[in-house]
């Protein structure tokens, strides 16, 4: 019978890798558990940009939010650019500016290039976010318009372009007819320049719709906002809203037609709201009367 | 599906709101309701849906609205069109654009929560009392549910029973079940604090 030393020494002798090959699967083994989250964060970010292509916004921040979650783990764990770099771009599509910003700054710290930007483009944007919440609406009107001509990053120009349209239209309101008509021609040149570069993005459509609502444009501001619904909006009430601005422009549209040109857009309006799954014409199918 | 089994689900429910919330006894049947509403549509992330109506407490997305669009809101909704007949007669927008951040949020958007904050007005078609009252009662309601709302179990324990009530088939009730069934939980827990008390 042999004695346990023995047996280990012997063991030894006879495999005298298998300890250091041992070590290494333990260690590969550690580090796979390390990578998983940063692999895990990486696979959730992509299934939320897919989702988000799809315009399927709610699915899609459920994923930004496993990929923040996940990127977290591994930024606390083994802190890299890469991770922090992850959890920005999360924390930004969840609208986490501040947060976004301190991870952006974190990531360019450890080597990478274009996080610097980002930061700074996020930092703006939290910047005029506050000066917006002072009171302040000028400067903050500046450096939205500002982020909207130079910024890069996508979910940094959809948030300006929503304060800055907001924040135009609420001005309009207090202006005399002429003045009106120019600030809201300018803020349309503004939603179009950003259609341009981004079409298929369904919030810049529900924007230019607003704004087209604001200047009696309720033909061009019914296409624009079934455009808006057909591509896809980042919430439920903003997709409400939506429907009820395509109601809104619809009868104020059909009100000013008449004849066969009002019967073609009944008929037109009918196929969207069966499309749609609406009640009838007035009757989005959220509406519970 | 067994309704039975629902009703003991949202009995559950009063249990969960009762521990994180045991003095804000009016936000039960919003809370509740809300989840149900979510539920339906198998929508868990209740974090951000019951307190997203905050967002159009914002001013600038609802202030924002043109005269024409705000006019067109009053004036397509039957029931407010008989409310304030007499300044849509008038067209006295001034007096339309004040009560519009509140009525739209509640009968534009339907929004689940503020619905059932304002059930009781919204059943005696109390429109004009939403209005003067909207601003206080949905700032006390945000300050009240803030304890609770900071607390990650709190939103954990409210998505579970979402997910339960989905997989009990809540869907399959009509919205006005759902209520009955949420109010006669929430009034379960109320007669025995009653008793209690």
């Amino acid at each position: 019978m042999m004695t346990g030393a023995g047996t280990h020494g012997e063991w030894r002798r006879r495999w005298p890798g298998l300890a250091v090959t041992a070590a290494l699967i333990l260690a590969l083994v550690l580090s796979a558990a390390c990578l998983t989250h940063l692999r895990n964060a990486k696979a959730a970010y992509s299934e939320a940009q897919e989702l988000s292509r799809q315009y399927r916004t709610e699915q899609a921040a459920a994923a930004y939010k496993r990929a923040l979650a996940e990127a977290a783990l591994e930024a606390a764990k083994k802190p890299s650019a890469q991770a922090f770099m992850l959890k920005g771009l999360a924390e930004a599509n969840l609208g986490l500016w501040p947060e976004a910003e301190t991870s952006f700054v974190k990531a360019a710290g450890l080597g990478f290039g274009e996080g610097e930007a980002w930061a700074s483009d996020a930092s703006l944007l939290g910047l005029a976010v506050s000066f917006q919440e002072l009171g302040f609406r000028e400067p903050s009107l500046r450096v939205y318009e500002s982020l909207l001509g130079k910024s890069s990053f996508r979910p940094v120009r959809l948030a300006a372009a929503e304060r800055y349209a907001d924040l135009t239209l609420a001005r309009a309101l207090a202006l005399a007819d002429a003045e009106r008509a120019r600030a809201l021609a300018d803020l349309v040149r503004t939603i179009e320049r950003l259609e341009a570069a981004d079409f298929a993005c369904g919030y810049y459509h529900y924007l230019h719709s607003q704004a087209e609502g604001h200047r009696g444009g309720f033909r061009r501001g019914y296409e624009e906002a079934v455009m808006a619904r057909e591509l896809g909006l980042p919430s439920e009430k903003v997709l409400r809203d939506n429907d009820n601005q395509v109601i809104f422009c619809y009868d104020r549209q059909a009100a000013a037609l008449g004849g066969a040109e009002r019967a073609a857009l009944e008929a037109a309006h009918a196929a969207w709201a069966k499309k749609w799954g609406w009640k009838d014409a007035r009757t989005p199918g959220w509406k519970t009367e | 599906m067994s309704k039975k089994d629902i009703e003991n689900a949202l009995d559950r429910g009063v249990e969960i709101l009762e521990e994180f919330l045991p003095l804000q006894t009016t936000l039960y049947f919003p809370i509740l309701y809300s989840a149900c509403v979510w539920a339906v549509r198998r929508v868990f992330d209740y974090r951000e849906r019951i307190l997203s109506w905050q967002v159009w407490l914002d001013p600038e997305a609802v202030l924002t609205k043109p005269d024409e669009f705000i006019l067109h809101f009053f004036s397509t909704d039957e029931a407010l069109r008989k409310v304030y007949a007499s300044e849509l007669a008038c067209r006295d927008v001034k007096a339309l654009r004040a009560a519009f951040p509140a009525l739209y949020p509640v009968r534009g958007l339907e929004d689940a929560f503020l619905k059932a904050l304002f059930k009781k007005e919204l059943a005696a078609g109390d429109y004009r009392r939403i209005a003067a009252e909207f601003a206080t009662r949905a700032a006390k309601a945000r300050d009240d549910i803030r304890p609770a709302a900071a607390n990650a179990r709190f939103w954990t324990a409210l998505e579970n029973l979402g997910a339960e009530l989905a997989a009990l088939g809540i869907h399959l009730l009509s919205d006005e079940d759902v209520e009955k069934a949420v109010v006669r939980a929430v009034k379960k827990k109320a007669g025995r604090g009653a008793q209690g008390g």
